[in-house]
């Protein structure tokens, strides 16, 4: 068996290094100089490697053989694992040099008649048959030198390739899971934009909230109630709070919590105008631009998060971004989807959308006067077009007849 | 340690006697029946060998698994029964140095002189070969079972030799391996029925299968009604 072999191999190995330990010994008690003459092939040069290969030939058992191969005295020899252990040699100059196996890598050494080849695919011994034989066998070297530079090109070649898939996988991936997350937020029940806008709003630090019997919170409530029926997500609770700050903002979180500055309504020169900025807001809760807003600031850790099913984690993140990216601003791309849905809404409460376009001309004048006070204007920028386009919208819009609104401005700004 | 191949090669079960402190290392699920006096030991790396999780997930890729169960008498007189999990083919190769390259998931077992570790055959074999890009590398002293889903039978190659893709067990690696076409233009051969077809070079010994597996399925296939 195959198993004993190398044993008794190893064994034959123990045996020889013995013999020289003890010769070395002897060496050792006479003269340490004649050393190097214990053995005159020392003379020549001989490979004081060997290495691990095979050999083919008709006497070995089975054809074929794994033996240990060294160069010496000009010859290759290979001593065989089988047992008995057996030796073959090939003068060097005799030595047809062949490249093959199944790397492509492996050098054959063959006699002139083919009846005996011995073969090796360690890297340093085609480079020790060269040397030791002078140079004789450089030709079909060379060839395996060229073979090993084209399969590290082709390496190369290929590693290139990965990286390249590598990348375009990974790009595609994340757009992927962006999208993903994109479709599955909107598919995310109303009840996660509630949550959030009320988890935001309860951590946000704003000025004193006024009363609910407020004339100026039940003026502004009133026209929430007025717009809330043609709201195009009939299920949002819309609640609506003013903040008592001298600012010219209001803003609206996800799920319908809508925030008014008292700055705002100071300076509204009609309900219709106020009408025009909660329209406005409302819009932005009912096209679920918060919590679009919040996907696109948490990005791949959102897109996880609904994947993982963890909407939980979503909300409580959602709401710190919230706090901060909602105030600052929606896309343009959001504001004129707002604009013109906050229109429709007015057009269908009987409010004049031309009311919220005169709130937008109002600021762009005020801007001189009260540059600290565009708090919404900061937010809301490129009302040049955005008048235009409210009244292009409004021409498209059903005709209705617009009713004023019954409500006492003038009380609410006293009250202030 | 003797073996014996039971009911080749439709069914083929190997039938090992162990003597005490003898081991086997086998493929996970491998083992048929066993006597009382045989261990297992389960690891990820062969017996006295080199690598583990690495090793054992590059095994994976070849298709074998990344566990393997050895087996060793802790008693004289054991006796040991494995089979392929398919039905098949089983072969013995006696290994005396050098190196077996072995398809995907033809090994079965060895003895622990032989070292399984896992080989890049390149990508344009794995492409048109419709095999696995790895295969198993068996190379050392020992004695080495392969199993496949048709007969196996063995050759000795001395220069060239053309074999179909899919029908290669495994092949010594002093042996060199190209795909090519098997007539001289791309759709003759494709005609012919024979597609791509694998090269061999140089000296050594091929074992290959007379049917393979995804001939069966491409013919059963299509006839299987969907439940
Ligand atoms: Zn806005």
């Amino acid at each position: 068996m195959g198993r004993i072999a190398i044993l008794d191999r190893i064994e034959h190995e123990h045996e020889h290094e013995n013999r020289d330990a003890e010769y070395e010994k002897k060496q050792h008690r006479s003269e340490s100089h004649v050393l190097l003459q214990r053995n005159p092939a020392m003379v020549m040069p001989a490979s004081r490697e060997s290495f691990q290969g095979g050999v083919f030939h008709a006497s070995i058992p089975g054809g074929r053989s794994g033996a240990t191969l060294s160069i010496a005295r000009g010859e290759l020899i290979a001593d065989t694992i089988s047992e008995p252990s057996l030796r073959f040699s090939i003068p060097l100059n005799q030595c047809q040099i062949d490249l093959g196996g199944a790397s492509n890598r492996m050098v054959f050494c063959r006699t002139k008649e083919g009846d005996l080849t011995i073969f090796c695919e360690e890297k340093n011994f085609a480079k020790e048959l060269d040397f030791q034989s002078g140079g004789m066998l450089a030709g079909p070297l060379k060839q395996l030198k060229k073979g090993l530079a084209a399969d590290a090109n082709r390496f190369r070649f290929w590693l290139t390739l990965s990286a390249v898939a590598c990348a375009l996988l990974l790009f595609v991936g994340y757009f992927g899971v962006l999208w993903t997350a994109k479709i599955a937020i909107r598919a995310l029940p109303v009840s996660v934009d509630e949550k959030i806008g009320t988890m935001a709003f309860s951590g946000m630090e704003m000025g004193r909230k006024l009363e609910a019997n407020h004339p100026a919170s039940r003026l502004v409530q009133e026209i929430v109630d007025k717009l809330k029926p043609h709201a195009s997500i009939p299920e949002l609770k819309f609640k609506v709070t003013v903040v008592e700050d001298k600012d010219i903002n209001a803003f609206a979180l996800p799920g319908g919590q809508i925030v008014v500055f008292t700055g705002l309504i100071k300076e509204a020169k009609s309900a219709e105008q106020i009408a025009g900025v909660l329209a406005h807001e409302m819009s932005h809760a009912t096209l679920r631009h918060g919590i679009e807003r919040v996907s696109q600031s948490l990005g791949i850790v959102a897109a996880i998060q609904i994947m993982v099913g963890d909407v939980g984690g979503l909300v409580a993140l959602g709401a710190q971004v919230a706090q901060t990216s909602i105030l600052t601003s929606y896309s343009r791309a959001a504001e004129t989807e707002a604009d013109l849905e906050g229109a429709r809404m007015l057009n269908a409460a009987k409010i004049d959308p031309k009311a919220m376009a005169d709130f937008f001309e109002m600021l762009k004048e005020k801007m001189g006067d009260l540059p600290d006070a565009m708090a919404w204007i900061s937010t809301h920028p490129q009302h040049e077009t955005r008048v235009q386009s409210i009244q292009n919208h409004q021409k498209k819009l059903p005709v209705v007849q617009y009713e004023p609104l019954q409500l006492d401005l003038k009380a609410a700004q006293d009250a202030l | 340690m003797r073996h014996q191949m039971l009911c080749p090669p439709a069914a083929t079960a190997l039938r090992f006697e162990l003597e005490q402190g003898e081991s086997i290392t086998c493929e996970v699920g491998a083992m048929i029946a066993m006597t009382s006096g045989l261990t297992v030991e389960t690891t990820s790396k062969s017996r006295g060998g080199s690598g583990g999780i690495i090793k054992g997930l590059k095994r994976m890729f070849s298709g074998e698994s990344f566990f393997l169960n050895h087996f060793t008498a802790q008693l004289p007189d054991q006796s040991l029964l494995i089979g392929p999990t398919l039905l098949g083919d089983c072969v013995h190769h006696s290994m005396r140095g050098g190196t077996m390259i072995v398809q995907g998931s033809s090994w079965l077992a060895s003895t622990p002189g032989i070292e399984i570790d896992t080989t890049w055959q390149g990508f344009s074999s794995a492409l048109f070969s419709g095999e696995s890009m790895f295969w198993v590398k068996c190379s050392g002293g020992g004695e080495l079972y392969l199993s496949s889903y048709g007969a196996i039978h063995s050759l000795e190659i001395d220069g060239d030799y053309t074999i179909d893709t899919g029908h290669i067990v495994a092949f010594e690696d002093t042996l060199k391996f190209n795909i090519g076409k098997a007539s001289r233009s791309l759709i003759g051969s494709f005609l012919g029925g024979e597609g791509l077809v694998c090269k061999f070079h140089g000296q050594g010994k091929l074992y290959y299968q007379s049917h393979t597996l995804p001939s069966l399925g491409a013919l059963l296939g299509p006839k299987l009604k969907a439940k």
